[in-house]
């Protein structure tokens, strides 16, 4: 599953690459507008080491953020699955907010928290915690009608079982949204960088395109996708592990 | 058991009433699945009144899961009432219930066997002939391996009535006949309302057996008696067929 996320990764950047060298040499454009493989090579060797640090300082805060959101959204979504006031309150909240663009309200916590550790953890939270939580809402309030008749009707239901057979039967669909949040908390993360923040990938990123570096971009953007790759497939694979775990499935 | 538009059995439930305490009462129950659609029950009235092993019978489609959830209380009925004489739940089960699967069948039966109760259980796992399953996850047994372990599980709780909504479908024939033959004897003093398309099980072992017809046929129920046949009975031929036949007029 890792390796051949990775591999995926390396065939379309590749791809992605030789368009654009396509494109340099189909329209004779400078090395100043699109580098060559030379200067390529060359920034790589020399960002490598320090890029390197950037991203895993990005995925660290992008990590912490997401696994905040998966806490909230199973802190949030578990009485949300409640047919009561509060469990129609908070599904009407989580649809209508998640139905808004929360990068634009970034600029507010940078306004209000300044640009440091917490703005870019905060961001990277919130862009990833509206999808986790629709998904989290979605599969608690969904009675799994077949497994929890028995529990009903002898009255051995109590929430705790509600919640595990409901997120049991939904294993899938929870471990697929958990690993797909993570593309999310990073680019919650990146884009903070970009708008204001002092650290991480993003920031390297923003100091290249002052720079029209494209070459530092493009070799920022092997390490992203490397790096997502690596924490994506972790992440399938530790989804895989629990669900062999609690299921006795291979 | 009395039928709807049968005032003559209508009334012997009261009388019955005094000589058994076990007794399951529908009085007029009306019922339409939408508020625009054609009602599936109008004023339809029902009575088994005495312990044992009942049927409720009927070609697909006429009402009959619909009519043992109103019983057990899981839809509301738009009129009339159920009741019964015993404060015991009326449990209901039926085939297409699932175990979760985060442990072996073995041990969810522990988990749910009431205490005092491991001697019927291991019992019941004899007759139900299911103990190579106890080490297997609900989801690895075969559809009939699974009916009967559900089956097994209700079995164990406390309940005045169980309703088994073709809850040993997919089972062989001579399990079938050897699980029912044991429900008989085991659970005596109980109400067991056993719903399924098998004619001949039916008519067999069933004691008040409720033909439910289509809705365009009045009355809607009919009263058959079937054979009651127990572990030590043998089949009478000319009446089991004599049974059937007054079924399936009826159906």
């Amino acid at each position: 599953m890792l390796p051949r996320r990775i591999y995926q990764f390396f065939l379309i950047y590749l791809l992605g690459i030789l368009v654009l060298l396509s494109l340099k040499y189909g329209l004779q454009l400078s090395d100043y507008v699109i580098p060559g493989p030379k200067t390529l090579w060359q920034t790589a060797l020399e960002v490598f080491p320090r890029y390197a640090l950037d991203v895993w300082n990005t995925l660290q805060v992008a990590l912490i953020g997401q696994v905040m959101s998966i806490v909230l959204a199973l802190a949030i979504g578990i009485p949300g699955r409640s047919t009561t006031w509060f469990g129609n309150f908070i599904k009407a909240a989580a649809y209508n907010v998640q139905a808004y663009p929360i990068v634009a309200i970034a600029p507010i916590i940078f306004i209000l928290l300044g640009d440091g550790f917490l703005s870019r953890l905060l961001i990277a939270a919130m862009i990833c915690y509206f999808p986790i939580l629709l998904t989290v809402l979605g599969v608690m309030s969904e009675p799994v009608a077949d497994v929890e008749h028995f529990y009903r009707c002898t009255g051995r239901m109590r929430w705790q079982l509600e919640v595990k057979i409901r997120a049991f039967e939904n294993l899938h669909k929870l471990t697929t949204v958990i690993a797909g949040s993570a593309t999310l908390a990073m680019a919650g993360t990146i884009v903070a960088e970009f708008i204001a923040a002092n650290a991480g990938i993003g920031y390297s990123i923003r100091i290249a395109l002052y720079q029209s570096d494209l070459a530092r971009i493009l070799v920022a953007l092997l390490l992203i996708g490397i790096c997502l790759s690596v924490y994506q497939g972790l992440l399938e694979h530790t989804g895989s592990l629990v669900k062999k775990a609690w299921t006795g499935s291979a | 058991m009395a039928a709807a538009g049968r005032p003559s059995s209508r009334r012997a439930c009261p009388a019955e009433r005094k000589r058994s305490p076990m007794r399951i009462e529908c009085r007029n129950i009306s019922y339409r699945y939408h508020a625009e659609s054609e009602p599936i029950f109008e004023n339809l009235s029902l009575c088994y009144d005495q312990p044992g092993f009942h049927a409720l019978f009927g070609p697909s489609g006429v009402g009959k899961t619909t009519l043992a959830r109103i019983i057990c209380g899981e839809i509301q009925p738009a009129g009339g009432s159920v009741t019964t004489s015993r404060t015991e739940p009326i449990l209901y089960t039926y085939n297409l219930e699932r175990l979760p699967d985060w442990a072996t069948t073995g041990r969810h039966l522990e988990r749910v066997t009431p205490d005092g109760r491991a001697g019927l259980r291991e019992s019941l796992v004899d007759i139900f002939d299911i103990r190579p399953c106890l080490d297997q996850r609900f989801g690895g047994l075969s559809l009939g391996q699974q009916n009967r372990v559900n089956l097994l599980r209700y079995l164990l709780q406390d309940f005045g009535f169980l309703i088994m909504d073709e809850s040993l479908a997919n089972v062989d024939e001579k399990t079938r006949e050897t699980i029912i033959m044991h429900l008989k004897e085991l659970f005596r003093d109980r109400m067991i309302i056993y719903i399924s398309h098998n004619l001949v099980e039916v008519a067999r072992f069933c004691r008040q057996i409720a033909v439910l017809r289509s809705v365009s046929k009045q009355p809607r129920i009919v009263r058959v008696t079937g054979q009651d046949l127990r572990l030590e009975g043998r089949p009478d031929r000319t009446a089991l067929e004599k049974t059937m036949l007054e079924m399936m007029n009826a159906a």
